[in-house]
């Protein structure tokens, strides 16, 4: 049990910290990009030609963005801790309420990409650890050739295949199950290729070790010895992994939102930076900053499961 | 089936390329009956008994009869012969503690073995299990993982997950290998335990007290042959062979007595020396004094704190009471420590020239003075240009106390130096201890479990601890 509390609380903590810091940056980041905050807002709300020097003074007076930057910085990290994220810049809308339509989105995506690449990846891996030879090496190249392409590159190679030349399934939207696999898939292929790798070495490693032999020298007819010793004892640094992974994830989810469409944080990101909106771009940053803290803390809880000998220590 | 011996070994030979590990060895082992082969690390002993199971690494070829309970199993597939595994033929493996699941508690692999080798459905498979560890006195342990059995734990555990399925022919190897003096006397009362039920016994192993301990007929293999064979308290009291003959004169019961040290000034004092690891008291009030060229022993169990006293004597930890003295003028490095597993001693994948030559760029030495040094413990110069895992134990030993010895100690603290060490090569590496200590005025503390050992070397009483 202490472990498990250690473990959270040190994710909590890890939480606030992402807190404050996405703030800070995602602040300064917004101070020190050129061009008037205030004219930027204005031709987001009311369009490109609708947007002068008035429109823009009014913008500015309406939000305070006249106010030195000390004294708006400490309004937002104090909105932050209040978990009072501010209104957007651009509809007006709680930002709050706004992120909370995007995360599910964001959510679903993830988890179906992180679904896949397991499922893809991690088969493979013990594949190729138990017949090493062509199938070893080919996964080599498969895998290096994947991790080395951008997301955008594989998601506009998948989109130009499947949804282009072949018809099969929509290039964009949200709204039917169809439109789901192609963004999963280009987030997931990326992932499946790392987690094939490190699935495949962890796999090798348990397999050449004393205590694989002896569950066959003890009579375990093979697929006794891989589901019940092989496969725990290699899932402990797959899963460790996962948590690495999960960077390559939230920055692929920011590119694979936009080139889908897809009404998630990542997609609300961009559109925020463009948009100047600063209080969109904050929950936004910040949102992604917590999704992988909480993705991290799951990710430990799944680690102690598979391996008990951390619980007590 | 009363007529034919429970293993029944012919014209058994072991090649790797066009090299013999192992050359034409016949074995009869009857049920009931033990068989020890006995011989040094690399004799082809361990290669012996993987033959007889079919688990031989790849690139290792097996020639000859084997068979078990009168039927032929040397020329059957692999699966054929996996089939075996476990039911007919059972192996205790080196090393149990790596042996067994780390993230499996020990009753489940006990359990399983029942359940998926002996065929009992899974709830008496679990009772079964319990029954086991009831029986050697593991009860309390059945839901630990691994990591929290000692060695000699470890090893019953192993030996009930092996045997479960009742095989009658016990193939164990190496089965004291690390193990204190307590727990090769339980190893040595299980492997007899396993002849009282019937079942034939192979040990594999350089240890004489194992060997003396199970007695039966004994087998001694040197360079991959079978030198001598007989009955092993006949072997062992009165060997023939003269191989046989240097590893048994190799037992530390039959080293000649050392004299008492007299004089010389003390170089380490230790006084009314405590130390605790967490709130359990490792030891209370030990008085150490150890004078120039003396050699003094530690005893006692494992895990009793005999390391945290030499952590303490060399300085790398304070002592909860007591105060540790030090010849004056000389330098902290001076007091040394030699490791228990040299393997574990040197980085793995730098050579051991490098090893020694970051010694004694940080000490300014010289060169010259290391290759004096190392052809004093006669090691041949080509042999540092390796890795550490590609040197014998005994070798890799003396390259690790010549890296001591080029900082020219006073005190050399040495962890059981030679445990993982075959008896002649145990009995070279201590007569070189002993003989530096006298050339070199060099102080020892010597620990170990053996208790023949720890007379051989001293004739002090040993320090106890634990």
């Amino acid at each position: 049990m202490g472990a498990l509390i250690r473990a959270l609380a040190a994710r909590l903590v890890q939480a606030a910290l992402v807190a404050l810091l996405v703030g800070v940056a995602c602040f300064a980041i917004v101070e020190l990009l050129p061009g008037d905050q205030a004219y930027r807002v204005a031709s987001a709300r009311y369009g490109e030609d609708m947007a002068s020097g008035k429109a823009a003074e009014a913008v500015r007076a309406e939000l305070g963005l006249d106010r030195p930057w000390p004294i708006r910085l400490a309004a937002w990290l104090g909105g932050i801790a209040t978990f009072d994220l501010g209104v957007s810049l651009v509809s007006g809308e709680n930002v709050a309420v706004e992120l909370g339509h995007q995360f599910g989105a964001t959510l679903g995506l993830s988890l179906l990409a992180l679904a896949l690449s397991a499922a893809v990846g991690i088969p493979l891996g013990i594949a190729m650890a138990l017949r090493g030879g062509a199938l070893d090496a080919g996964g080599l190249v498969v895998a290096a050739a994947l991790r080395a392409t951008p997301a955008y590159l594989i998601g506009l190679g998948l989109m130009l295949l499947i949804a282009v030349q072949w018809g099969l399934l929509p290039a964009a939207g949200y709204d039917n199950a169809a439109a789901w696999p192609l963004p999963a898939a280009t987030l997931a292929l990326g992932l499946a290729a790392m987690s094939m790798r490190v699935t495949r070495d962890a796999a090798a490693r348990v397999l050449a070790r004393a205590d694989t032999h002896f569950a066959r020298t003890k009579g375990l007819p093979e697929s006794a010895v891989l589901r019940r010793h092989v496969l725990r004892n290699a899932g402990v640094p797959v899963v460790a992994y996962l948590g690495v992974q999960l960077v390559w994830l939230v920055e692929g989810v920011v590119v694979v939102e936009s080139l889908f469409s897809w009404p998630g944080i990542g997609h609300a990101l961009i559109h925020a930076v463009i948009a100047r909106d600063v209080p969109m771009l904050q929950g936004t940053a910040l949102t992604m900053g917590l999704l992988f803290v909480a993705l991290n803390a799951a990710v430990d809880l799944l680690c102690l499961a598979i391996d008990p000998r951390g619980r007590r220590a | 089936m009363s007529a034919a011996p429970m293993l029944a070994v012919k014209g058994l030979s072991v090649h790797a390329g066009g090299k013999a590990l192992v050359r034409d060895v016949d074995l009869r082992v009857a049920a009931g009956e033990c068989l020890v082969v006995m011989g040094e690390s690399g004799s082809g002993k361990s290669l012996l008994a993987h033959a007889i199971m079919g688990d031989l690494a790849p690139g290792l070829v097996a020639r000859g009869e084997v068979s078990v309970a009168g039927e032929r199993i040397d020329a059957l597939t692999q699966d054929e012969r996996r089939a075996f595994w476990g039911k007919r033929i059972a192996l205790l493996p080196q090393e149990p503690w790596l042996s067994l699941d780390p993230l499996m508690r020990v009753e489940s692999q006990i359990a399983e073995t029942h359940a998926l080798v002996a065929g009992r459905d899974w709830a008496n498979a679990k009772a079964c299990a319990a029954k086991d560890l009831g029986r050697l006195g593991l009860s309390a342990s059945a839901r630990q993982l691994p990591f929290r059995l000692s060695g000699g734990m470890a090893q019953r555990v192993a030996i009930a997950a092996t045997m479960a399925a009742e095989a009658g022919l016990l193939i164990a190897d190496e089965p004291t290998k690390g193990l204190d003096a307590d727990a090769c006397a339980g190893v040595a009362a299980s492997l007899r335990a396993q002849m009282e039920h019937g079942r034939a016994v192979v040990v594999v192993t350089h240890d004489i007290g194992l060997a003396r301990a199970l007695g039966g007929r004994i087998a001694v293999m040197r360079n991959a042959d079978m030198v001598e064979t007989g009955d092993t308290r006949d072997v062992l009291s009165a060997p023939r062979h003269d191989y046989t003959k240097m590893f048994v004169a190799a037992d530390p019961a039959k080293w000649p007595r050392p004299v008492a040290h007299t004089g010389g000034a003390p170089v380490l004092r230790g006084e009314s020396l405590s130390a605790a690891r967490g709130a359990k008291t490792l030891f209370e009030a030990v008085d150490v004094t150890l004078a120039r060229g003396e050699i003094a022993c530690v005893q006692g169990p494992s895990g009793g704190g005999k390391t945290t006293l030499g952590a303490v004597l060399l300085g790398l930890l304070p002592p909860q009471r007591g105060v540790v003295r030090r010849a004056d003028g000389v330098e902290a490095w001076r007091y040394q420590k030699l490791y228990q597993d040299p393997v574990a001693a040197f980085a793995p994948y730098s050579s051991l020239r490098m090893a020694l030559d970051d010694v004694v760029r940080l000490h300014g030495g010289e060169w010259a003075a290391v290759e004096a040094i190392l052809a004093r413990l006669s090691v041949p110069l080509d042999l540092l240009d390796r890795p550490p895992s590609q040197v014998s134990g005994g070798e890799l030993q003396r390259v690790a106390i010549a890296r001591a010895l080029i900082v020219d100690p006073v005190f050399l603290f040495a962890d059981e130096p030679t445990s993982r060490l075959d008896p002649p090569i145990q009995r070279a590496t201590m007569e070189l201890l002993r003989e530096l200590a006298g050339e070199r005025g060099l102080a020892m503390l010597l620990v170990t479990h053996d208790p023949d050992l720890a007379a051989a070397m001293s004739a002090r009483d040993p320090i106890r601890i634990g």
